[in-house]
């Protein structure tokens, strides 16, 4: 399962960015491989439509499964059109946010 | 004719307030003057002139896109071209349009090589005229409640004014703005002779006077600064900053109880004494 973990940091020691369209970094998990890769957002810059612009980011990237802090109406939405499940109020680190999801404690 | 905006960057500096004295003291010297609110998503002008706005002159449209399925072939162009993010694809999906970030710019039925993405026109505001006296005219644009992109609504306030300035020539046109450096701003400064940049001498007042400043540049407005309030802060930032543009504090108005309390009562028109 390709997982996306919106994040501070480019990897698995970075903490779970509060911020959905604006956070710093996309963190691409897969979870069989255990591979990360991270990718810069281009849409933390933008004036208007963070949210849209990321979640087209996600979408592109056709991952599977989101897990970030607080996330918007919007990308919501835009989300769930492209079949992209979310988890939201994630904190701490993607590792330990990994572990949990792992251990079917994230919801 | 003389096109003046009242600008300034901060919100609650006193745009609206400024622009109305102004208009009293040109009104007072015998010119017509028209005031120009573009301060269309809460225009107050009208509040200050203890006016009423009754039967709109003029409703204002814009141009949405629709998209028509059958000729949709899903490539992605649209989307990729919306610099503001208001288009969304998911995977092999058609377009989604968020309307609440589209700035009606058009660029993607110009782009789309399947003519899929069709203009629909819709009401986003409308425009209202007052003659508060002789030679004293209020032109006042409102956006629909909700609508996110109001700078075409201030497009056509501004055109509506453009155009009555036409028929009663006016000595003077005040474009009163609102706070910010955006869209709706930038609509209210583009062919301007002159912004006055209203201000107060607090960090956030300097701030926000350097972002506007800077944008008066860009559209090549030339910027005075009045700086309002002028005896309640620090002015040195302020003074700083006249400088880095090159340009001049025009007029310092220390706080007065009394424009606070005619600002209160509706009653700023009769403000009679040379503020600005």
């Amino acid at each position: 399962m390709k997982i996306c973990i919106c994040t501070a940091g480019s990897d698995l020691k970075s903490l779970v960015d509060q911020v959905f369209g604006r956070c710093s970094y996309f963190l691409f998990v897969d979870t069989e491989t255990e591979e990360s890769r991270a990718i810069k957002n281009k849409a933390k810059k933008t004036v208007r439509g963070a949210g849209i612009a990321a979640a087209q980011i996600i979408a592109d990237e056709k991952a599977e499964l989101v897990i970030a802090g607080n996330i918007g109406p919007n990308a919501l939405a835009a989300l769930e059109q492209s079949d992209i499940k979310v988890i939201s109020g994630a904190s701490g680190t993607a590792k330990k946010v990994l572990e949990k999801f792992e251990k079917g404690e994230l919801k | 004719m003389q096109k003046i905006a009242i600008t300034g960057g901060k919100g609650g500096t006193g745009k609206s307030t400024i622009a109305v004295l102004f208009a009293n003291k040109f009104v007072r010297n015998n010119k017509k003057v028209i005031v120009c609110d573009c301060d269309v998503e809460c225009p107050n002008d009208y509040l200050l002139l203890d006016q009423r706005l009754e039967k709109p002159r003029q409703k204002v449209y814009a141009e949405f896109p629709k998209l028509n399925k059958t000729k949709c072939k899903k490539c992605g162009l649209c989307a990729k071209t919306c610099r503001s993010n208001a288009i969304f694809q998911a995977p092999e999906e058609y377009p989604i349009f968020i309307k609440d970030l589209c700035s009606t710019c058009g660029a993607c039925w110009i782009v789309c090589p399947n003519g899929a993405v069709e203009p629909k026109k819709e009401q986003i505001g409308q425009v209202f005229l007052n003659k508060i006296k002789k030679d004293y005219w209020l032109v006042t644009g409102i956006a629909k409640p909700g609508l996110e992109e109001t700078g075409p609504v201030v497009t056509q306030t501004k055109k509506f004014a453009m155009a009555l300035a036409k028929k009663i020539n006016p000595g003077f046109i005040l474009f009163d703005t609102a706070a910010g450096t955006h869209y709706p701003v930038i609509s209210a400064l583009l062919d301007c002779d002159l912004a006055y940049a209203v201000t107060e001498p607090t960090p956030m007042g300097a701030y926000d006077l350097n972002l506007i400043l800077d944008l008066c540049q860009k559209l090549k407005v030339p910027a005075k600064i009045i700086l309002n309030q002028a005896d309640l802060g620090y002015k040195t930032k302020i003074k700083t900053i006249a400088k880095k543009f090159k340009t001049t504090i025009k007029k310092e108005i220390p706080y007065s109880k009394k424009i606070v309390e005619a600002y209160s009562r509706g009653n700023l028109l009769n403000i009679a004494q040379n503020y600005v």
